[in-house]
């Protein structure tokens, strides 16, 4: 399974599961990650990291590091 | 004072998730007069004020920063979260009122439910139902109110309409909750599990399937967002009925965050944004300072050359008007953060630059509070709060008083001036230009060093993160932006005005007596040489002269005397009263042209005594520009330093480090431009 940090600029995806192991994990949820939703990765900084995902209605930044603990579909 | 009337009074607390709308309620609660610890670029602590008058009801309400849910995950969130529970100075809220952007529906109601869950007494306001509309949806309230079980009113932002109504709500849930007994709302266990978190979205997401219904009447049916509606659910026949987002913003990112150009936009934006706030500026200075110059005449002429209308001259008038010459300068300074943070943009500065900060120990979340450092360190600190990761936030603290803060922008103006004729005012501006930009890259490679060593100052480890909503970009509200300037700016005038009059004071009162009369055979000179000779032996027998013969052998390494000596003691409480205390102790006298012409009109005649070597050079100049660079002069930063970091070590560090910087990299420059024979 692929993880939020591996999509493509542009690509979309539905999580799958978040990794609750990740120190971040409770933050991800909190600000909309869950499991179902569909996400897209529509922004990336200069340096590819830190990356935004639409989530909910709204834009999300994230890292990379971060983006890993969201299992995607 | 405020908080004894406060006791009898209700207290409701406005909570909700950043950009959901609650500061502009909070703007038409309390219209102008409201107490403020807030500055532009993030709500850090409170705003407290009384319910307008015109609602014809009493209650104080209360606003702090942004929450996403009841478990904090930064400094900020957790002062908000605790003052919910029972704020330190104004005790327990009767009422909740908690702002949800209709159009974010799933997301904020996250917090809203964890409120009812947790017994507190809620009010919920829905803010932007007119995006909701804009994007073809409508939201019901009647469900809404029964599925929450707690009034729901609906708030326009930009009209306030809805405030009445919200008024008479407020009104009844206080009366009601008063009839009941009070219970004490349950607190959230830190560790709250995950499934939990999952299960409240799961209930969220019913509720509005619920509430919320497509109204085909407001949506414009060639709208892309529609089609790309149809298309999503027809692909991905798992995802939800989501509400999209707003394509305008979209299009900006496009560009804006552009994989290549966004980097070079951001340093075009933030340049755009620097020497702005010199060029719009400049006539208004001009103005206040041609206003001070002629009060002070005014008053020698109508009051007399004695001590009295001296010390009103020079003390008082030349002494504020020095200081407040900038104020136009501040006012526009606050006037651009405020509005770059409202258009959305910030947040976006914060991302693009998350990746070199990191890699120096810093966070993009460092961007806001190092930006507002080029205001005034002492809220920028504070901001720092919304660092979530202790040993980001630590070094972003210590390296902050480094950044040119506003109180500097008076003693660089005036070097400058005194550097740069009227006829080159552009080189002036864009060596200005250049401070700020040196003062940003030793700030940041001050940040990396203290990174790379960082065991013996900054010793915790935590995880970084960077999480950070990139809200829909939007006209900026002039109107919020304007008071919230307005409130900065009579902070600044506030506080550096009484500081400043009092040492002005105290200069002059040195500089001034002991009252001494000295003879001078004037029959061989012109009256004006005259007075010239009884000022400078007037001055070298006064209290200032004394105090600063011990200063003598720390300033002449630096090719200065001790009269700049005496001017540097006072900055150590605020650094613009450099200025006055020079217009002081050179004995400014009034006369029609503005006082920075004066003062600099004095500088250039000052030699050193004994030698009769000029005092001021283009070397002792650039050294005294780069010692103000560095030194930590600052009493109100150390302050807060010691208060946001819990100790004293990262204080005295900053002191003596910077000013020991300050002091040593000038005395390079100076001797340095000496040696290839600049003087």
């Amino acid at each position: 399974m692929r993880t939020a940090a591996e999509l493509k600029y542009g690509e979309k995806g539905i999580i799958n599961d978040i990794d609750g192991s990740h120190p971040s994990s409770r933050r991800i949820l909190e600000v909309g990650f869950t499991p179902g939703q569909e996400i897209q990765l529509i922004n990336m900084s200069a340096f590819r990291d830190p990356i935004a995902f639409s989530v909910r209605g709204t834009i999300i930044a994230i890292r990379k590091d971060e983006a890993s603990c969201i299992k995607v579909l | 004072m405020i908080t004894s009337t406060l006791e009898a009074e209700p207290l409701i607390t406005l909570v909700g998730p950043p950009n959901s709308g609650k500061t502009t309620l909070f703007n038409y609660l309390s219209g102008k007069n409201y107490k403020t610890v807030n500055y532009p670029g993030a709500t850090v602590e409170y705003s407290i004020s009384k319910l307008q008058k015109k609602y014809n009801f009493e209650a104080s309400i209360l606003d702090s920063p942004g929450i996403i849910s009841l478990i904090p995950n930064s400094p900020d969130e957790e002062l908000s979260i605790d003052s919910l529970y029972s704020h330190p100075r104004f005790g327990i809220p009767d009422l909740i009122v908690v702002t949800i952007d209709a159009s974010q529906l799933s997301r904020h109601l996250l917090l809203a439910k964890q409120l009812i869950d947790a017994k507190f007494n809620v009010v919920l306001v829905l803010t932007m139902t007119d995006i909701l509309n804009r994007k073809g949806f409508d939201i019901s309230l009647p469900d809404l109110t029964n599925e929450l079980n707690c009034n729901v009113v609906k708030v326009d932002g930009r009209t306030g309409k809805g405030i009445d109504e919200l008024i008479k709500v407020i009104e009844k849930n206080i009366l009601n909750g008063r009839l009941k007994p009070r219970q004490n709302p349950i607190r959230q266990n830190g560790n709250i599990h995950f499934d939990k978190l999952i299960g409240y979205y799961k209930e969220i997401e019913n509720i509005e399937d619920k509430v919320i219904f497509k109204s085909n009447k407001d949506a414009n049916p060639s709208d892309l967002e529609t089609a790309n509606k149809k298309l999503n659910i027809l692909n991905n026949p798992q995802a939800r009925n989501n509400i999209g987002i707003d394509q305008t913003t979209l299009k900006v990112d496009k560009i804006l965050l552009h994989k290549a150009w966004g980097l070079v936009l951001f340093f075009f934006i933030m340049s755009i944004t620097f020497t702005s706030i010199f060029w719009l500026a400049q006539p208004l200075m001009e103005l206040v300072d041609s206003a001070f110059g002629y009060l002070a005449y005014e008053a020698t002429v109508l009051l007399g050359n004695n001590w009295f209308g001296n010390f009103i001259a020079n003390g008082v008038i030349s002494g504020t008007g020095a200081v407040l010459v900038f104020v136009p300068q501040i006012i526009i300074l606050f006037l651009i953060l405020g509005l770059l943070e409202d258009t959305g943009y910030l947040a976006r500065g914060a991302m693009l630059i998350d990746r070199p900060l990191s890699k120096i120990g810093l966070n993009g979340r460092s961007f806001v509070p190092m930006l507002s450092g080029f205001a005034c360190a002492i809220p920028a600190i504070m901001a720092t709060r919304t660092i979530p990761n202790k040993r980001e936030r630590l070094l972003t603290i210590f390296i902050i008083p480094l950044l040119s803060c506003s109180a500097r922008l008076p003693v660089y103006a005036l070097f400058l001036a005194f550097l740069f004729p009227m006829s080159k005012a552009w080189i002036a501006g864009l060596v200005l230009a250049g401070i700020y930009i040196f003062s940003t890259i030793s700030a940041t490679l001050i940040a990396s060093l203290v990174n790379k060593f960082n065991n013996k100052i900054i010793k915790e480890v935590d995880n970084s993160s960077f999480i950070l909503e990139l809200p829909s970009y939007r006209i900026p509200k002039l109107k919020v932006v304007a008071t919230n300037t307005y409130h900065s700016s009579m902070a600044y005038v506030k506080r550096a005005g009484s500081v400043i009059l009092l040492l002005s004071i105290v200069i002059w009162f040195l500089t001034y007596f002991p009252d001494y009369n000295p003879q001078v055979n004037s029959s061989s000179m012109s009256q004006e040489q005259a007075e010239q000779l009884i000022g400078s032996e007037r001055l070298s027998h006064s209290f200032a002269a004394d105090l600063g013969k011990f200063i003598q052998p720390v300033m002449s390494p630096l090719g200065l005397d001790w009269r700049v000596g005496v001017s540097l003691i006072p900055t150590f409480a605020a650094r613009e009263v450099f200025v006055s205390s020079l217009a002081l102790i050179f004995k400014v006298t009034g006369d029609k042209s503005t006082l920075q012409t004066s003062i600099i009109r004095e500088m250039r005649q000052a030699t050193i005594a004994g030698t009769g070597k000029k005092l001021f050079t283009t070397a002792t100049i650039i050294g005294l520009i780069i010692y103000f660079i560095f030194s930590l002069q600052c009493i109100s930063t150390l302050a807060i330093s010691r208060k946001e970091t819990g100790s004293w070590r990262i204080p005295l560090i900053q002191l003596f480090v910077f000013t020991a910087a300050g002091y040593i990299l000038s005395f390079v420059a100076v001797n340095g431009l000496r040696l290839i024979g600049i003087n």
